[in-house]
């Protein structure tokens, strides 16, 4: 289990990088935190030409709040994510979701421009993206764009970019919530999601105003569920609420069956856990678990 | 305690080690990352193998090219089977049982590829990277035959052979009877029975198999260094496979990172690195990546049992009979056979219990799978399994209490010696004290009032117990697997005291984790009278000892314990030999201890160290006859062997949401007889429940119906890590046994009552849904599709 040969290259810039990706013609892979590339390298089912090592270049490495939304850097490690005082306040759920990132050899090398392109779809970052409605930029050739999460993720483990783009930073959009939860289910600790759901909620007077809902484990791509979102905001608070949004969540995924669990056991799941998630919502106004 | 040892009236004084919570001294090695593995070896100018393994489940080999391969960038060598033929004899895994087709072992595979894994070619070149590389550029050319994925299958009319010579693909066949089970069955008050599987499971040590192959031209002499735990099994079949004798072949186990029984049978790859280096002239390496260790090396279980147990009414078991399918993969393993796991299901399953008459038959049944071999607890963990189930079964049936309808049944103390139908004899052994600790350990009474409450709360809460008895520390009238022709009875310990008077220890049994070099040291500063930090333990080399085995089957406390004895007391009688002509005192006035022969009752006293000098340099203070060396060796064969049991009791709680079982309560009380290190035998304990649990609630090796290994990643193949295994209180009843030093084996036990007894906790959560516990792992999945079943018969029913 040893990778085949490959050329390896550090750039210092990142228009560095995009030249090398350029003559690379194609054969060129991004290295950032390797905690997915490497066993692909050395199972021989990723074999690029040249590696491009990413990790020198240290202007892509930050946390920061810009106006009404809070920026990453893509190199940033999930670790510097999971412990940043800035998203613990403006991104609860994301912080909360980090402790379920793998384990913490993983977070102190993997990082969100990685574990976004990667685009695993029982991964936290990449459901985060969609849940916080990020706006990832990407550099290539012909110079920056943005590109809205719900367009970046294709399938499964396959994102929207071009061989020669990177991913230089994320923009999260903070909302004006005060009730969340993020829940999840791995075999282990750590392990892959069997399913998990996001739930960020803005109580008004007589219901809830604005409410965000996003799940992953049961499709191809991370779920931003903005039917049920909708449905959430045109209903009375009452106590048969968490019952019927379960019923919602549940209908609206179909999962496929895989080693760990059949697509039966996980839409049972992420309906348990729907119900969960808002009946933990609506009683922890502000409040956090 | 030992009857030949004179009591002193200062024993009373002295510290003893055996008995002692002394910290292992190979933990700073180990710890500290200056142990030394297989693959750290660093011979000169090594080359590396790598192995081009079969995609192919099932097909014959039409050709294999290897020309752009040979000619690739490092590469120095490509074998094949067609091309070592002539190198060595196949190894055959030789038993005397009738109805037992005996596959052949073979480096690579020849004419047939029968699993996914098995090896085909071998590249050696100047790096791993480079021998990767050329695999790539080998083309083997298969005509496909049709896949064996299940033992169902293999049996079918019209299925594929695996071994066309067997005529069969049951490579096995065996049947204990005793007494007319049909007849007991049929006036029994209760019948209970059920069809049980234990699905297939990797070993999984954390060193993957590792071999280095040291070649030495000046005598055509190998060193093989092997991450294995039989060595000395390893040095015999090599020696003969190859015709080698041992002064040119020595085989070391150095450290060695775990086996579980992974790395307890010979393997095509060590012959294959030895007859490389012996052909090529040089020094090899080779070391398994995860992949292949999981997808290439022995694996446990994968037994169906169709059991039935009938009782009296007063919950006295009367009869059992079990039909069990073995699915052992696609050859025999060296030198165990493919009977060992299978066989033992059905040589165990009547357990600790007087059952009046047992019928219990067993196939083997050949499938396109790597072999089944020894794991932890051998057969056990499923028999046990079975039989535990059968007995909650029956109390259920009877409306008696788990706890109480094993009181009624275990054999007693005035039972022993018992004999139960497979011959195996149990001697004197705690079997009800074990039962009643551990009921009073877990606070039995107390959980079941917790239950009813949980109940009333609508909670899954549940009690599992299992308990069970083994056979360890096998002596040579026992055959460890059956009618196997090698002899696995005896152990050689030899220790002598060096011109410096440091004392040196060399065992022929091989530690892969059992910390036995702090063990063994124990019992030896004990008899002998040494000081504990003045000994070495050396073990795992062949050149060490003449004939050894190594360490499998919980023997190495009893078979490695009673050498040391044997050969310390050898020893000590030296010393005082030699002491008495220094210290002018009558020898029987003399005791050893502490590093120093002392005249009882004065502060007359000389130290090993004195001794030595005497013997070995002070031509002037001993009168020549007196000048023994100062060494003893002894062979020591407990005969028979003695019975180890426990009983285990689980409390758990199923998550209806998640379909998760947590486990609140873990309690073992166990009898290992004499308890050398309390430290040991609680982690031994706790590692083995460790394991156990994986066979309960995770671990899987998956084949679909091509015979493809869906589960080859630790992503896939899901094992208990820290959080997942609960903090356990473990009970410890000493009875008498009957070997030297009162020890029974202990190295297995945890992962043999952990599954059966975390089946029973679940069984009993789940019983007020009506749902049985027939298979393991109980995963979340299946616990979800068995309570999905459940709801549906409920509204099925409501609805009538």
């Amino acid at each position: 289990m040893k990778p085949a040969r490959f050329e390896y290259v550090a750039p210092a810039s990142v228009d560095a990088a995009v030249e090398t990706l350029l003559a690379a013609n194609g054969e060129g892979k991004l290295l950032a935190g390797g905690q997915s590339l490497l066993p692909l390298l050395n199972f021989r089912m990723a074999r690029p030409a040249v590696l491009v090592d990413l990790n020198g270049i240290k202007e892509l490495s930050f946390i920061e709040l810009r106006g009404e939304s809070v920026v990453i850097g893509a190199l940033t490690r999930h670790r510097e994510i999971e412990h940043s005082p800035l998203i613990a306040s403006r991104l609860p759920v994301m912080s909360a979701a980090m402790r379920h990132v793998a384990h913490l050899a993983i977070r102190n090398r993997g990082t969100i421009g990685g574990s976004l392109s990667h685009a695993d779809p029982a991964a936290e970052l990449p459901m985060m993206a969609m849940f916080y409605a990020a706006r990832l930029t990407v550099q290539g050739p012909a110079g920056r764009r943005t590109i809205a999460a719900k367009d970046f993720f294709v399938d499964a483990l396959t994102n929207c970019l071009e061989p020669e783009e990177i991913v230089v930073e994320i923009e999260f959009p903070i909302p004006q919530h005060d009730g969340w939860v993020f829940e999840e289910v791995a075999r282990r600790f750590g392990d892959f999601a069997l399913a998990s759901i996001a739930v960020s909620i803005r109580r008004g007077q007589s219901g809830i105003e604005d409410a965000r809902v996003a799940a992953m484990g049961v499709a191809d791509t991370p779920l931003r569920l903005e039917d049920v979102e909708r449905r959430l905001c045109e209903i009375e608070i009452d106590v048969r609420m968490p019952d019927r949004f379960c019923e919602w969540v549940r209908s609206s995924v179909s999962p496929n069956s895989d080693l760990h669990a059949s697509g039966e056991y996980r839409k049972h799941l992420l309906g348990e856990l729907a119900r969960r998630a808002l009946k933990t919502a609506l009683a922890a106004k502000g409040d956090r678990r | 305690m030992s009857s030949d040892r004179r009591v002193q009236p200062s024993d009373v004084l002295r510290p003893r080690h055996v008995g002692a919570p002394i910290k292992r001294t190979e933990d700073l090695r180990l710890l500290t990352g200056r142990g030394e593995y297989s693959a750290d070896r660093k011979p000169d100018r090594a080359l590396h193998v790598a192995f081009l393994r079969s995609g192919q489940p099932h097909a014959r080999i039409a050709g294999i090219d290897t020309a752009a391969a040979e000619a690739a960038p490092g590469v120095v060598a490509v074998f094949t089977a067609d091309s070592i033929a002539d190198d060595f004899k196949a190894v055959i895994p030789f038993s005397r049982m009738p109805n037992y087709y005996a596959t052949p072992i073979l480096p690579l595979a020849s004419g047939k590829v029968r699993y996914v894994g098995e090896a085909v070619v071998a590249v050696i070149a100047t790096s791993r990277y480079l021998a990767e590389d050329a695999l790539e550029l080998i083309e083997v050319d298969y005509e496909p035959l049709k896949a064996i994925s299940r033992a169902e299958l293999a049996v079918a009319d019209g299925a594929p052979l695996l071994h066309e010579a067997a005529g069969s693909n049951v490579l096995l066949a065996r049947e204990f009877r005793k007494g007319d089970v049909a007849a007991d069955l049929k006036v029994a008050a209760v019948r209970v029975g059920g069809r049980f599987e234990m699905t297939r499971k990797a070993p999984l040590a954390l060193e993957p198999r590792s071999y280095t192959a040291e070649y030495e031209k000046r005598r055509d002499a190998i060193t093989l260094y092997t991450s294995s735990n039989i060595p000395g099994i390893v040095r015999d079949a090599i020696s003969e496979s190859l015709g080698l004798p041992g002064h040119r072949l020595r085989v070391v186990a150095p450290d060695v990172g775990g086996s579980f029984g992974s790395k307890g049978s010979l393997y095509p790859e060590e012959l294959l690195i030895c007859i490389a280096a012996r052909k090529l002239g040089r020094s090899l390496k080779w070391t398994a990546d995860r992949l292949e260790d999981v997808s290439s090396s022995s694996q446990a279980f994968a037994e169906i049992v169709d059991a039935e147990m009938g009782f009296d009414a007063n919950g006295v078991a009367t009869s059992l009979q079990a039909d069990v399918i073995g699915d052992v993969g696609a050859y025999s393993i060296y030198p165990w056979t493919c009977g060992l796991e299978p066989v033992q299901v059905v040589s165990f399953l009547p357990g600790p219990y007087k059952i009046g008459s047992y019928r219990g038959a067993v196939r083997g049944v050949a499938t396109c799978k790597p072999p089944t071999g020894p794991y932890r607890g051998v057969g056990r963990p499923i028999s046990t399994f079975v039989a535990e189930r059968l007995m909650d079964l029956g109390a259920k049936a009877l409306g008696l209490d788990p706890l109480e309808i094993r009181r009624r049944n275990l054999v007693r103390s005035e039972d022993f010696p018992y004999r139960i139908a497979s011959g195996i004899i149990w001697d004197k052994t705690g079997f009800l004290e074990c039962l009643e600790a551990a009921a009073e350990a877990v606070g039995y009474q107390q959980l079941r009032l917790r239950q009813a409450d949980a109940r009333k709360d609508g909670r899954l809460f549940g009690i599992g117990i299992a308990t069970y008895a083994e056979l360890t520390g096998i002596g040579s009238r026992i055959a460890v697997a059956p009618g196997m022709p090698i002899n696995t009875g005896s152990e050689t310990a030899k220790i002598s005291i060096d011109s410096t008077g440091a004392i040196t220890a060399a065992f022929g049994v091989a530690s892969h984790g059992q910390g036995l070099e702090t063990t063994l040291a124990q019992i030896i500063a004990d008899d002998l009278g040494a000081k504990f930090e003045d000994i070495s333990v050396i073990q795992g080399d062949s050149d060490e000892v003449p004939m050894s085995t190594g360490t499998y089957a919980s023997r190495s406390a009893v078979l490695g314990g009673g050498a040391a004895k044997h050969a310390s007391f050898l020893l000590r009688d030296k010393i005082k030999r030699v002491a008495s002509h220094l210290l002018e005192a009558n020898q029987d006035d003399i005791e050893v201890f502490g590093g120093q022969a002392v005249v009882i009752g004065t502060d007359r006293a000389v130290t090993f160290r004195q001794v030595a000098r005497a013997v070995y340099s002070d031509m002037k203070t001993l009168p020549v006859e007196a000048r023994e060396e100062l060494s003893a060796s002894y062979t020591y064969d407990p005969i028979n062997g003695t019975t180890a049991a426990a009983t285990h009791i689980a409390a758990v709680e199923v998550d209806p949401a998640t379909c998760f079982v947590k486990i609140h309560k873990y309690v073992v009380a166990e009898d290992c007889g004499k308890i050398i290190n309390p430290m040991i035998v609680d982690g031994q304990v706790h590692g083995g429940v460790a394991q156990g649990i994986g066979a309960a609630l995770f671990e899987e090796l998956i084949y679909d119906d091509d015979a493809q290994l869906l589960s080859a990643s630790l992503v896939d193949y899901v094992i208990p890590s820290a959080p997942e295994v609960p903090v356990m209180e473990v009970v410890h009843i000493e009875s008498e046994s009957a070997v030297a030093g009162g020890f029974r084996g202990m190295g297995e036990g945890g992962t043999i009552g952990a599954p059966a007894a975390i089946a029973n906790a679940i069984a009993d959560a789940l019983s007020p849904l009506g749902i049985d516990v027939s298979i393991l792992p109980m995963t979340p999945e299946r616990i979800f599709k068995l309570m999905e079943q459940a709801r549906f018969n409920s509204r099925g029913k409501a609805d009538e």
